[in-house]
């Protein structure tokens, strides 16, 4: 049995759309870093905002009138995945299909809203408006009504890496289920002041306004966004292999988890390009390890530091990345790319290529990988 | 409807257990058949300020002496520590049995420790122990602490399906190995109380100040609990292989998605009815086949004016019992620790009570075991949840 990715959605500080944040990436472009405007402690931290003008549409729809930030952005991406099918969004559109989501931080803006409520003002003050917008599947359950879902909703959870899951999860559910023709995978995240100073004290995020992948290690900058890609039967993106994932308890133990990871995938023939989940912490030099010895000729295109590090959104945006490539037969160079990884793409170049490897190590332990191959339409 | 001959068999192999009833699956045994009121007063955070002051808490005393003084259990979430401790005995109780997977439902994962760093955020400058804080917090890190002091390194999937995460955690693990892309898994969720969720409920109007009395007349609202469920589930040729008893068979499995409101369900009670459907065809069951259904009975006049509805139609007269009116209820880890509860009402044949049940509703057909425990013929049992977001999962146990 063979799933495919029949539409590509995103929504990125570099566009509103797969199509417009593709054309950014290839043109070298990154997003600004720019500063959050509202601290709660004598820390500054940057951040790749999308503007609200790039979810616009969703922002229109009755149901997403008091929703975050975090559901926006993922109506936008999934209504582009849908366009992109050439399919319209509409409360028919959910017949035969189940809705897989992936996050991580969730809705961080209103959890931060809601709980100051409780600590500044009393347990009295907190607003029952913001409280059901905390809850994790808040955004999946939207998207399920504005496609009319009745049937299978999913949120998953986890780190950097939830994203190739929550695609192994929605490949199981379309693999145990013929009646599902289609199914949406959505990652989606939004950024906060309170999330890069939590990180930063774990020294994984920077307070600089630009960060450097496979080069130094001084931390992240979060972005925002979302990604879909839209599953379905037939296509010729197909998932040629995909996993749950391996978890891992130290830094050691990621070297073997990532090899053992993204070495089984290399049965069917070795990837032409790997998209990588460089972010400026330690998972570049796990990444780097592993790549330098399984697949050192391997080109190696890193979104995030043109986009940021959009944790639950991030794995989805690049199998979108991969996706496009494949399609366009183009990669895109690397921005800010440090000098420790030589197979690094540093520079948008043509492709000849049908087998991409999207690799992940995540924060929170987790290592994943997935298998994209282009092939005749099916 | 499923072809039921082309599927494997799928056997509950193993069983652990922590809730305000009880640290085990025994003691837990003890307190459904004596119909124990485990609500008390909350002690974890201030509550001088919200309408309900109850909730169902695990002493701390039962997590504590769990597990050896030292640097790793120094830094664990009080969420690690159940869930360690449901899948330490979930694994002897299946001994020998090695899962492939895990999959785990919750909602608010370690969210006490993000609440403690937003208030030294705001209390002081000084950022000592916010590392540990902030790498605590997340729903998957308490898993992974759980597998990592239970010696297994296996991928994880965590659901957060609100208050339907724990059902489909099993239901999702349930389907794996019966449709054979797993053999054997280790399925279920944990739940620790947290300030956040408890206000959250409080804000709705949602929570009581009252004792909690699903589908009385009267009933006023919910109050929180929580806990952690495991279950080892195994194909039936990974058990005889090995020898292993089963203590009941997954039978069937239902989804719905009620998209009628963010927190409320459409009235006419059809997302948990299809959901109760869908489970029903997916094991080829009739509903007069229903011995028992250990229903979500959160007490919030929305939640079992549907559910209850959706009962009475499909399943007429059937027993039916909230085992939340005892501990509370325990959201993400609801639906693992009421599978594991049916678990033992099939393998014991008793019928687990509604407690603080005064006046039954003249709008259901449905039988309330009320206040008692009682004795019962259970071949079939029931199970729903339902969730935030219309999320709702049923999932149905057999005896074996």
């Amino acid at each position: 049995m063979s799933f495919f990715i029949q539409g590509i959605g995103a929504v990125t500080p570099l566009g509103p759309t797969s199509l417009e944040t593709w054309s950014a990436l290839c043109g070298g472009q990154h997003a600004p870093g720019t500063r959050f405007a509202k601290a709660l402690a004598d820390r500054s931290y940057f951040s790749c905002r999308v503007p609200g003008k790039f979810a616009a549409c969703a922002a229109r729809q009755p149901r997403l009138r008091r929703s975050g930030t975090i559901s926006l952005l993922a109506a936008a991406a999934g209504s582009d995945a849908f366009a992109d099918a050439g399919l319209k969004l509409d409360s028919g559109a959910g017949e035969g299909m189940a809705v897989v989501f992936a996050i991580c931080s969730g809705g961080i803006n209103y959890t931060r809203r809601f709980y100051d409520e409780i600590v500044t003002q009393g347990a009295n003050c907190a607003s029952p408006l913001l409280f059901p917008e905390t809850v994790h599947n808040a955004a999946a359950s939207h998207m399920a009504a504005l496609l009319g879902v009745n049937a299978e909703s999913y949120t998953l959870v986890g780190d950097s890496s939830v994203g190739l899951g929550a695609i192994h999860f929605a490949i199981e559910l379309l693999t145990m289920q013929p009646r599902l023709d289609r199914c949406l995978v959505v990652g989606t995240e939004e950024v906060d002041w309170l999330l890069a100073d939590a990180f930063a004290s774990w020294r994984m995020a920077t307070d600089l306004d630009h960060f450097e992948v496979y080069g130094l290690t001084n931390g992240t900058i979060f972005g925002e966004g979302a990604a879909a890609v839209l599953l379905g039967r037939t296509g010729s993106l197909m998932i040629a292999d995909s996993s749950p994932g391996l978890p891992f308890r130290s830094l050691k133990e990621s070297k073997s988890a990532a090899r053992e990871m993204f070495g089984q995938l290399r049965t069917e023939g070795l990837p032409e390009i790997l998209v990588s989940s460089a972010n400026g912490t330690f998972a570049d030099e796990v990444e780097r390890k592993v790549f330098s010895e399984i697949y050192p000729a391997v080109p190696v295109y890193a979104p995030k530091p043109a986009l940021g590090e959009a944790l639950g959104a991030s794995a989805l945006l690049q199998v979108a990345v991969a996706g496009l490539a494949l399609r366009h037969q183009q990669l895109p160079g690397t921005v800010r790319a440090g000098s420790k990884l030589a197979s690094i793409n540093r520079e948008t170049r043509s492709l000849s290529s049908s087998r991409a490897l999207v690799t992940c190590v995540g924060f929170n332990h987790q290592v994943n990988a997935l298998k994209l191959y282009l092939t005749p339409s099916k | 409807m499923q072809d039921t001959a082309r599927v494997n068999r799928v056997l509950v192999t193993g069983l652990g257990v922590i809730s305000p009833l009880g640290p085990d699956t025994r003691a837990n045994l003890r307190a459904l058949l004596a119909g124990k009121d485990a609500v008390a007063a909350v002690e974890m955070f201030d509550v001088t300020k919200t309408r309900c002051k109850t909730a169902g808490q695990i002493p701390d005393v039962w997590l504590e002496h769990a597990f050896p003084p030292g640097r790793v259990s120094a830094r664990l979430h009080r969420g690690a520590r159940m869930a360690a401790l449901a899948l330490r005995e979930a694994r002897e109780t299946a001994s020998g049995a090695e899962p492939e997977l895990m999959i785990v439902g919750t909602t608010a994962g370690g969210m006490s420790y993000g609440e403690l760093f937003y208030r030294c955020l705001l209390a002081s400058k000084s950022r000592k122990g916010f590392a540990r804080l902030v790498g605590n917090y997340t729903p998957q890190k308490p898993v992974q602490d759980a597998l990592e002091l239970n010696g297994l390194r296996i991928p994880t999937q965590i659901v957060t399906n609100a208050c339907s995460s724990g059902a489909n955690a099993i239901g999702h693990g349930f389907e794996l190995v019966r449709h054979g892309l797993r053999s054997c898994l280790v399925c279920g969720g944990y739940e620790p109380l947290c300030e956040l969720v408890f206000v959250g409920f409080d804000s709705l109007q949602a929570a009581t100040a009252e004792k909690i009395r699903p589908f009385d007349f009267n009933r006023t609202g919910l109050v929180l609990g929580e806990g952690a469920a495991f279950l080892i589930l195994e194909s039936e040729r990974s058990a005889t292989n090995r020898g292993a008893v089963a203590l009941a068979e997954i039978a069937g499995y239902g989804v719905s998605t009620d998209t009628y409101h963010l927190t409320q369900p459409n009235p006419s009670g059809i997302g948990p009815k299809l959901a109760m459907q869908r489970a029903l065809e997916s094991g080829a069951i009739p509903a007069e086949a229903i011995d028992y259904v250990n229903a979500h009975g959160t007490a919030t006049i929305f939640n079992d004016a549907t559910e209850g509805a959706a009962i009475s139609e499909l399943c007429g007269n059937v027993p039916t019992s909230s085992t939340k009116s005892m501990m509370g209820h325990a959201l993400g880890a609801a639906g693992a620790l009421e599978a594991a509860f049916c678990v033992l009402a099939l393998r014991d044949q008793f019928l687990p009570p509604n407690i603080n049940f005064v006046k039954p509703d003249p709008a259901w057909k449905f039988e309330v075991v009320a206040n008692q425990s009682r004795a019962g013929r259970v071949n079939y049992a029931l199970s729903n949840s339902i969730g935030f977001g219309g999320t709702n999962a049923t999932l149905i146990l057999k005896q074996v």
